[in-house]
């Protein structure tokens, strides 16, 4: 007990408040705000300020208590310029615990670091960076800077707590704006409205919110802007290079672009012809798009080239059609153009694309889009098509663009809509395995799946973005045995609207069954186990988010050696929830084990009540998906 | 096994006719015929090779001195979408300060067969970028227009370099295969190179012929009035020739594939007339007292560094015993220092400014540490070596860049330390496993001491042991319940990975880890990590567990719990080239348990013992004992070597698949009656 009460006084030693701390001495955070926090935002002040419709300026200060060494990546400053945007006015310090300070930085301490990435060929965007590479915690950094901007297609986004494990002080965001200025704004779990302050040529209005906690997403859980507090903003009237434009509505900032991409699609006379040759004997327009369109997949490829305004506008058609390659935009753009030379009218996309789904905000126009497909529309039989792929089924997404908003860009301007959601039946695997267990556990398995719709982008994407040897490593890696041989394996696709792939395997598994003495063990569920179990000992905070949908069904037959009879059958199971259902049950027959599982995922959005009864849905699943078989020879 | 063969140009030659062979090639020549849909060589390709053919010749230049022209020309055809990838082309250009190797008439065309005839389209110039990626490196780069599946693609281009030094090295064997690989050298009588050969590829054609060439120099360098030289001198043109070179890549423990593929390397050796002779590859302890005095390795050791003097006191602590001295400069290193980047065999700062920004590569890091060592009067060098994934060195020479890592050798009364304080979980006199390599000769050497002499140190593969304990009692407590005790002492990497993790995710994560990989559902109590902060020792985990009361009439028990050899890391069923491991392995897993209450053994698995290769100091054992008092079990895995040829794969598969089926098996207990 006296050593305990000794190292409390030691620390409280260290840290007690003392006249010659600084401003940012660590004893001077709210001790509630260390909490599950790996730093703390001291003070973050952001001023915008709107010079007119093509300039601003950006001018940010923060101060950074960084308290373990987790939350070290907050101790940095980044910031990305290019053709459009300057960096100037770079200060920085460093505190120590008591808030006195240590260092500045200089000049030349500043890294200049290429954008380069592995997608672009080439890039024009590079980055400032600084780092104190300081490791006595707590300490604290501060940086101010400014960036003055000659484009105003993007604002800046207010977000006191930027990602997780970070807790904040104080945070205030000020936006000065002329007064004929129209600023947009969204705040996003911010109860007030922001204050505004009237001047004789602008206006300013501020936001600010003190002592957040720092939160932590849990799995499952909506997204990040629905957790904290922020907001964005968008202008009225911006300009970028020579352009100007208006994004007040959607429809005004589809003008915008499409004023970007008008009169890029003009095609060389020579591909006109080969444009008819190809679509005119056929008459299903449908089947134009598809002829079209796999026309274009054999005669170009992505590669992104972002270089100034290219990051935002379309090259012409005709240098696709040289050149065979293109960006998003750029193939986008072409493949418009070889379905407009055949009076098919079909739109430019913007949609922001990933397998992780971030939903643009709907209710806020504004540039919030990071890719470009093409929507083509039939009567009520929409086509929608991802030029970057060469492999990809005519009208098929997949997980990169599926279900989110997107923005048609018309004559008369932008109109979101939503892209396809693909149903339960859609993203099906089906499996069937007939298998064999020899006197030695050896497993000897026919196994044929049909995958398809989103089950089958990730093995679309294997298939044939990878030699046959590099397939056979990849399984070698996946499949879950200990030795095993992958005799043959076999993939063939169906062309259909929902695209599905069959695979044959055969494989060899090595002790697959446990033999102790006169037992026999195996666990009849061969393939496919739901293995991770999610934790149920913190209460849950926020929604569950489910967001696509699925069925797994798997049927086995196991022709064993004769002479064993059960010992331990594992029993039936049934589960039946808001989340899904499960069914899976074996027999064992005439040297046989008959093995049936299915499970259904349903999609949506629950209560956080129901966090407990998707952890006991996912762990029920998972012990029974284990569970062995024990026969004994008689 | 003989890896590599090396020679300073005294191959002798027998040369039948078809040493005259040329292939009949020429760059925009295409026909119809040459587009294929398969090639015999490997009919799984996505893209293959046609022909690769490279040259380099030495002229006089206009700077006073000669240049290397280094012409290339390349055809593939690419077969399928999968290769398209390989359309970029980057070309490196060496530079020096505004010195930059010159890229030439680069011409690219890709050449589809369209209804019959053949198409092609000329990339256009304003498609070649250009980046600088480093001080020395600029890169041009670009890619093909209008690719499609089918089609064929050709380039070439020169390069003027005046960097003597960099004759261009030629890789016969890469991702695809090669159905003509060559290059041939004309190497004038008054430049020396060394050559050096690896990989397991015969030639095809491996000629050399005497020649003389003209050879003429001027200077227009300054205000004297050009000059002018001319002569004509000894040249001997070099060709080696690979015919149809299968694709080689990296499977898994490989020390890195770059020690398998066949290539030719040159390292500028001497000057003869007339030049004055001299050597310019230099012995290991000129090349060591020049790194000495280096400002990019070390310029700073063995001077009195007064930068220091302001952090000496705090790095030293007041320790007056040189080992705790030394250990506590290194600690003081480590743990304020930030390692930024790694593989670096050289400073890009200055080490004031590295002790300043806190941060740095390894070589910075550790060469900081080396002179703080030195100023608290200890005896400390750098040690310069090739880590296991950048490949074998030669230990004969002494080719700098070959080497990418330095580390720290501390010598207190004749005992060495190696340190490196460049990661921040590894302890005092401990280094990672990557350190450990070997040259491609096998000679004692792989790394060098940069001191007068330039010392061989080495760390070899077969010289570390990751050996580990671990012991489970299991028994029946006061309410008849099964409850156990883990206690695990990992080997050192584990260790290191295990505090890894920790740091990363956190204590409760680790552990609720390890309550995973328990088969059956436990609860874990008296969760300890001893040794956590004490880097140099491996750490010991240790909980208690405690099992669901069994009420089954029959009751499956797995007794390795979360020791079980799940996998066979032995993936693929065949193999190319050897198996190499980091390190020695010895596991050892103790169990003991009482007989659950209420329950009689039935049936217990049967001890086994394996050897590997019948060497008697690898091997798999399993002993299991069972009688009413409880049951016992010892489970060893031990493996004394690290090499494993190609041949022994098999064996090494089948060693282990025997483990993961042994510990399997299962205990059975029946309800007594």
């Amino acid at each position: 007990m006296i050593r305990l009460l000794f190292s409390l006084l030691s620390i409280f030693f260290l840290y007690a408040a003392n006249a010659s701390d600084g401003e940012f001495a660590f004893i001077k955070i709210n001790p509630l705000l260390l909490k599950k926090a790996n730093a703390v935002i001291r003070l973050d002040e952001t001023r915008l300020e709107i010079r007119n419709a093509g300039k601003t300026i950006f001018k940010n200060h923060f101060v950074i208590t960084v308290l373990n060494e987790k939350g070290e990546r907050f101790a940095e400053f980044s910031e990305f310029y290019n053709k459009f945007r300057d960096i100037s006015d770079i200060e920085g310090h460093l505190y120590d615990a008591n808030g006195k300070e240590l260092k500045k930085v200089k000049k030349k301490d500043i890294m200049d670091m290429t954008g380069r990435d592995d997608f672009s060929l080439i890039d024009d965007t590079r980055y400032k960076q600084h780092k104190f590479y300081y490791k006595v915690y707590p300490y604290t950094v501060e940086y101010s800077y400014e960036v003055s901007s000659n484009s105003t297609l993007q604002f800046p986004q207010w977000t006191p707590l930027p990602s997780e494990g970070i807790a904040s002080e104080k945070s205030t965001m000020e936006i000065e704006y002329p007064l004929d200025y129209t600023l947009r704004y969204k705040s996003f779990n911010y109860k007030n409205e922001p204050e505004l302050t009237k001047g004789k040529s602008s206006n300013i209005l501020t936001w600010k919110i003190e002592n957040l906690p720092a939160v932590w997403r849990e799995s499952y859980a909506p997204l990040w802007h629905e957790l904290t507090p922020m907001a964005i903003f968008g202008p009225d009237n911006f300009e970028i290079d020579e352009y100007k434009g208006n994004m007040q509505s959607w429809q005004e900032f589809g003008k915008f672009v499409y004023q970007l991409k008008q009169g890029k699609d003009a095609l060389p006379d020579e591909l006109k012809k080969t444009v008819h040759t190809i679509a005119d004997p056929v008459s299903d327009p449908k089947e134009k798009i598809r002829l079209l369109y796999e026309y274009m997949q054999h005669h170009t490829r992505y590669i992104g080239i972002q270089l100034g305004i290219g990051g935002f506008r379309p090259f012409d058609a005709k240098e696709v059609s040289t050149k065979g390659y293109g960006d998003c935009k750029a193939l986008s753009n072409f493949m418009y153009s070889l379905l407009k030379e055949v009076n098919i009218p079909s739109f430019y996309t913007l949609v922001y694309a990933g397998e992780s789904k971030y939903y643009i905000t709907e209710d806020f126009p504004s540039q919030q889009f990071n890719h470009v497909i093409l929507c083509v529309p039939l009567g009520k039989d929409t086509t929608w098509l991802e030029c970057t792929d060469q492999t990809l089924e005519s009208g098929y997404l997949g997980n990169f663009t599926d279900n989110r908003p997107a923005l048609l860009i018309t004559e008369n301007g932008g109109i979101l809509v939503k892209t396809p959601k693909y149903s339960m039946n859609d993203n099906a695997q089906l499996r069937k395995i007939k298998a064999t267990i020899d006197e030695e556990g050896n497993l000897l398995a026919d196994i044929h799946t049909r995958y398809s719709g989103m089950q089958q982008d990730f093995i679309h994407g294997l298939i044939h973005q990878l030699s046959k040897d590099k397939v056979k490593e990849y399984l070698h890696e996946e499949l879950d045995f200990a030795t095993f041989d992958v005799n043959s394996f076999e993939y063939t696709t169906e062309k259909l609207a929902i695209p599905a792939i069959n695979e044959k395997l055969n494989i060899f598994v090595s002790g697959y069954a446990t033999i102790t003495g006169k037992r026999i063990f195996i666990n009849p569920n061969i393939m496919t186990k739901i293995s991770n179990t999610l934790s149920t000992d913190s209460s849950r905070k926020y929604d569950v988010l489910l967001t696509s949908e699925y069925v797994d069904i798997d049927s086995l037959e196991i022709q064993l050696p004769a002479g064993y009879s059960v010992e331990s059958l594992p029993k039936d199971v049934q589960i039946d929830s808001k989340f899904g259902k499960y069914t899976s049950f074996v027999k064992f027959e005439s040297d046989k084990l008959l093995y049936y599982r299915k499970m259904e995922r349903n999609s949506g959005r629950f209560p956080p009540a129901s966090y407990q009864d998707l952890a006991n849905f996912y762990n029920s699943i998972s012990k029974a998906d284990k569970s062995k078989v024990v026969l004994v020879k008689e | 096994m003989k890896r590599f063969l090396t020679s300073v140009f005294l191959i002798l030659c027998t040369c039948p006719a078809f040493c005259q062979e040329e292939l009949k090639i020429k760059f925009g020549k295409i026909n119809p015929e040459d587009f294929k849909t398969i090639y015999p060589i490997d009919s799984n390709a996505h893209a293959v090779v046609i022909a690769d053919i490279g040259s380099t010749k030495f002229v006089g230049n206009n700077k006073g001195g000669f240049s290397l022209v280094f012409k290339r020309f390349r055809r593939m055809q690419i077969l399928n979408k999968n290769a398209f990838n390989d359309a970029k082309v980057e070309i490196g250009l060496y530079t020096i300060d505004t010195r930059e190797e010159q890229l030439n008439n680069l011409k690219a065309v890709t050449y589809n067969l369209e209804n019959g005839k053949v198409v092609e389209t000329k990339l256009d110039k304003s498609e070649v970028f250009k980046e600088k990626l480093s001080k020395n490196l600029v890169v041009k780069k670009f890619t093909f227009p209008n690719l499609r599946e089918g089609s064929i693609i050709e380039y070439q281009y020169d390069v003027n370099s005046d960097f003597i030094f960099n004759l261009q090295p030629w890789q016969f064997q890469g991702e695809y295969p090669c159905l003509w690989s060559e290059y041939t050298v004309s190497m004038p009588e008054f430049y020396k190179y060394i050559s050096l050969t690896q990989g397991y590829q015969p030639y095809y054609i491996n000629t050399r012929k005497d020649n003389s060439d003209y050879f003429s120099i001027s200077d227009i360098n300054g205000a004297e009035a050009t000059q002018h030289a001319s002569f004509n001198a000894n040249v001997t043109d070099y060709r080696w020739v690979m015919k149809d070179v299968p694709a080689i890549r990296e499977e898994s423990f490989t020390s890195t594939i770059q020690n398998h593929m066949s290539k030719i390397e040159f390292q500028l050796a001497a000057l003869a007339p007339p030049f004055t002779p001299k050597n310019v590859m230099a012995s290991w302890s000129e090349v060591c007292q020049e790194l000495l005095n280096d400002e990019d390795f070390g310029y700073a050791l063995g001077r009195d560094n007064p930068w220091l003097n302001d952090v000496m006191a705090d790095a030293k602590r007041g320790a007056k015993d040189p080992v705790e001295m030394a250990k506590n400069i290194f600690e003081y290193v480590r743990n304020n220092m930030t390692c930024t980047s790694y593989d670096r065999r050289s400073i890009d700062h200055p080490l004031k400014n590295v002790l300043k920004s806190k941060n740095g590569s390894e070589a910075e890091i550790n060469l900081l540490l080396t002179v703080m060592l030195q100023k608290a009067g200890l005896k400390a060098d750098p040690v310069i070596l090739s880590t296991r994934h950048n490949g074998y060195t030669y230990s004969l020479y002494p080719l700098l860049n070959r080497f990418n890592y330095v580390i720290t050798k501390l010598d207190i009364n004749g005992t060495p330390y190696f340190l490196d304080a460049s990661h921040s979980n590894l302890g005092f006199n401990k280094l990672t496993a990557d350190v450990y390599n070997v040259s491609f000769d096998n000679m004692s050497g792989h790394a060098r001491t940069i001191d007068k002499f330039g010392s061989p140190v080495d760390f070899i593969p077969d010289s570390l042991l990751e050996s580990s304990i671990t012991s489970v009692i299991i028994i029946n407590d006061e309410k008849n319940n099964l409850t156990g005790r883990t206690t695990k002492t990992p080997g050192y990497f584990e260790s290191y990975s295990i505090r890894n993790k920790i740091k990363d995710k956190g204590r409760e994560q680790y552990f609720s880890n390890v309550k995973k990989t328990f088969n059956t559902e436990v609860e874990l109590l008296n969760q300890a990590i001893d040794s956590l902060n004490t880097l140099e020792l491996p750490v010991t985990v240790s909980y208690d567990f405690t099992f669901k009361t069994p009420s089954e009439d029959i009751l499956y028990f797995n007794p390795m719990l979360t020791e079980i050899t799940k996998e066979n890391p032995f993936k693929s069923a065949t193999r190319r080239y050897p198996v190499e491991m980091p390190f020695r392995m010895d596991e050892t897993y103790l169990f003991k348990m009482d007989i659950p209450a209420g329950y009689v053994i039935d049936e217990l698995p049967k001890p086994v013992r394996v050897r590997l290769n019948d060497n008697e100091d690898s091997y798999f054992e399993y002993v299991l004992d069972g009688s009413a008092d409880g049951i016992s079990l010892r489970s060893r895995i031990k493996i004394d070597r690290t090499t494993y040829s190609s041949e022994e794969y098999e064996i090494l598969r089948e060693f282990f698949n025997i483990i993961v089926k042994k510990q399997a098996e299962q205990i059975v207990f029946k309800k007594k009656k």
